[in-house]
């Protein structure tokens, strides 16, 4: 069995899990109205951390996660040559080293924590973070190390934000997953931890199961959704299929809804497609914005709060059906008991990339 | 046994399959480099002139490596060939030209902004191909065998019956280029650290 736990969530909402948790089971969200931040001096909603300025942003957030992830499991396998430490981004700290985005966050880590392996980044737009928990539960599926940890993070940076920008996808509103009026995405900035292993013992909280998951390219176009949610369905139909888990036994969806008409009305046709629509379903762009190569890490991490408070919690920001197939989506936080969730990303280059997470 | 049933080195002035040279740089010529290859290799595929260079360098060697080795998309279906890259400076040099675009005066330009995440190019390679398969791409201080051969043993044992792997490191001062293709076959190179590494290292025969 592959576990996962440990989770360490650092957003505008709080630098623990505990902390975001305590303000996702109050509704409150990251996002505020930056002044004269767009490239025309325009205000533009964002999800920042208020603490995190300066130089080193990057590396500064992943050394801070991956000393809360210390204290939550046996440190003494940072050090282990059986121990792995993945990295999960798109722009890592491009605003400190543009040639070299990663490597002398990597060496920092490294050094820092006495690991005996340098960092790997995974580096695949908007699905790293639940790519690369994939990855960390193939690798100790496969023997290939004992304990995988995952970091994903990214901060904002006019870079992403102007970019963006570019492509009109900035929501002139905190973003509005899966609403009738949703206009874009609002980025945001953070970063998100998890152990993956396959001993228990390692973990000082209870942990839970990881069922890996399948990535699917859709084939279609670098930065505009399919319009048949292809590559998604292949991917969650080939991640339920390889655990032997039918619709039936899917307590919860968390999709990535990232408030964009076409990725929001893309994930409608794909769950429609596969017969999970009537899922309880919600997207955590509203509290946290979108994260980017943290996203995926992050809103695992929450699923995980959500499995261990056994509360659904509402997907923030959205009003009124706005797809044209129908989502159950969470109008407000309910007591329930998740035994089994389900996790997708979908993002630039046409991936999309799946798990799921059982309840022990 | 896994083996490596073809493979391309694109360099600064030559570009190799199989160790034989394909093509070699033309000094004197107005086209760059990448446009040099695409246009001798009479292929029609326009969406190449709007590509950035690592998803240039990416379509070439692939198509390339297709050439090479006929009927590879015939003899899998369309979601078991998976997509393993990886290199140094992830999508360095566009983000530099992303970020002239509106430092200078001018606005961002939203052309160069979706080519400014390293894993562009896996897209690129799928929808030219129309493969569903998995996808990946890493950020390694370099080019490192076992990384490949780790990561495919894992999608080979679940679901992917071959590989395309690529090591794509196309900056403004040099062009480091090597994709290869992994099948199981009775016979042929074997997919191994050492044989990865040397065909990595390929120089052509004169």
């Amino acid at each position: 069995m592959i576990y996962i736990g440990a989770e360490v969530i650092i957003s505008p909402l709080g630098d623990t899990a505990e902390d975001n948790w305590e303000a996702l089971s109050e509704n409150r969200s990251g996002i505020v109205l930056a002044p004269g931040v767009g490239f025309n001096k325009e205000d533009i909603h964002l999800s920042q951390i208020a603490w995190l300025n300066g130089p080193l942003r990057f590396q500064r957030l992943v050394i801070k996660a991956l000393a809360a992830l210390k204290e939550r499991i046996d440190a003494s396998i940072l050090t282990s040559d059986r121990t792995m430490v993945l990295i999960s981004s798109t722009k890592g700290a491009l605003d400190d080293n543009l040639h070299d985005q990663f490597g002398e966050t990597c060496s920092a880590v490294m050094q820092q924590f006495n690991l005996a392996h340098l960092p790997v980044v995974i580096s695949n737009a908007c699905i790293s973070g639940v790519l690369t928990l994939n990855v960390a539960g193939n690798m100790v599926e496969a023997g290939q190390y004992d304990h995988v940890i995952v970091i994903g993070c990214d901060v904002a940076s006019d870079f992403v934000l102007y970019g963006f920008q570019s492509l009109f996808a900035v929501s002139d509103k905190p973003c509005a997953p899966f609403d009738a009026a949703r206009k874009g995405i609002t980025l945001g900035e953070g970063c998100g931890a998890a152990l993956v292993s396959g001993m228990q013992s390692v973990f000082k909280d209870k942990p839970l199961e990881l069922l890996t998951g399948t990535s699917a390219n859709d084939a279609n176009h670098i930065s505009g959704p399919s319009r048949t949610g292809e590559g998604l369905v292949r991917c969650v139909g080939r991640t339920m299929q390889k655990h032997g888990i039918g619709t039936e036994k899917i307590d919860f969806i968390c999709a990535h809804g990232t408030g964009t008409v076409f990725n929001d009305e893309m994930e409608a046709i794909a769950f429609g497609r596969l017969s999970l629509s009537d899922k309880p379903l919600n997207s955590l762009k509203g509290y946290f914005g979108h994260t980017l190569g943290a996203a995926g890490v992050i809103e695992t991490a929450v699923c995980m709060q959500m499995m261990r408070n056994s509360m659904l919690i509402k997907s923030l920001g959205y009003c009124d059906a706005g797809t044209s197939e129908p989502l159950n989506i969470i109008l407000k936080n309910e007591p329930k008991k998740l035994r089994t969730i389900l996790k997708t990303a979908s993002g630039f280059g046409g991936g999309n990339a799946s798990l799921m997470i059982r309840d022990l | 046994m896994k083996v490596i049933t073809a493979y391309c080195n694109l360099r600064a002035d030559e570009c190799l399959v199989n160790g034989k040279v394909v093509a070699r740089r033309e000094v004197g010529s107005e086209d760059s480099w990448f446009k040099q290859i695409y246009k001798q290799q009479a292929w029609v595929y326009p969406k190449f002139y709007k590509m950035d260079m690592l998803s240039q360098a990416g379509y070439l060697a692939s198509e390339l490596i297709k050439r090479a080795n006929p009927g590879i998309s015939e003899a899998y279906s369309d979601d078991e060939i998976a997509l393993v890259f990886a290199n140094a400076s992830s999508s360095a040099d566009t983000d530099r030209r992303f970020i002239q675009s509106y430092e200078g005066g001018g606005s961002p330009s939203p052309s160069l902004f979706v080519y400014t995440l390293p894993n562009i190019v896996l897209g690129e390679i799928a929808i030219l191909n129309k493969w569903y398969g998995e996808n990946m791409f890493a950020v390694l201080p370099k080019f490192v065998p076992g990384f490949y051969l780790d990561y495919s043993r894992i999608l080979l044992a679940s679901g992917s019956r071959a590989l395309l792997g690529g090591w794509l490191e196309v900056t403004a001062g040099s062009t480091d280029v090597f994709l290869f293709m992994v099948e199981e076959k009775e016979s042929g190179t074997e997919f191994n650290e050492e044989n990865l590494l040397h065909l990595s290292q390929t120089v052509a025969a004169y």
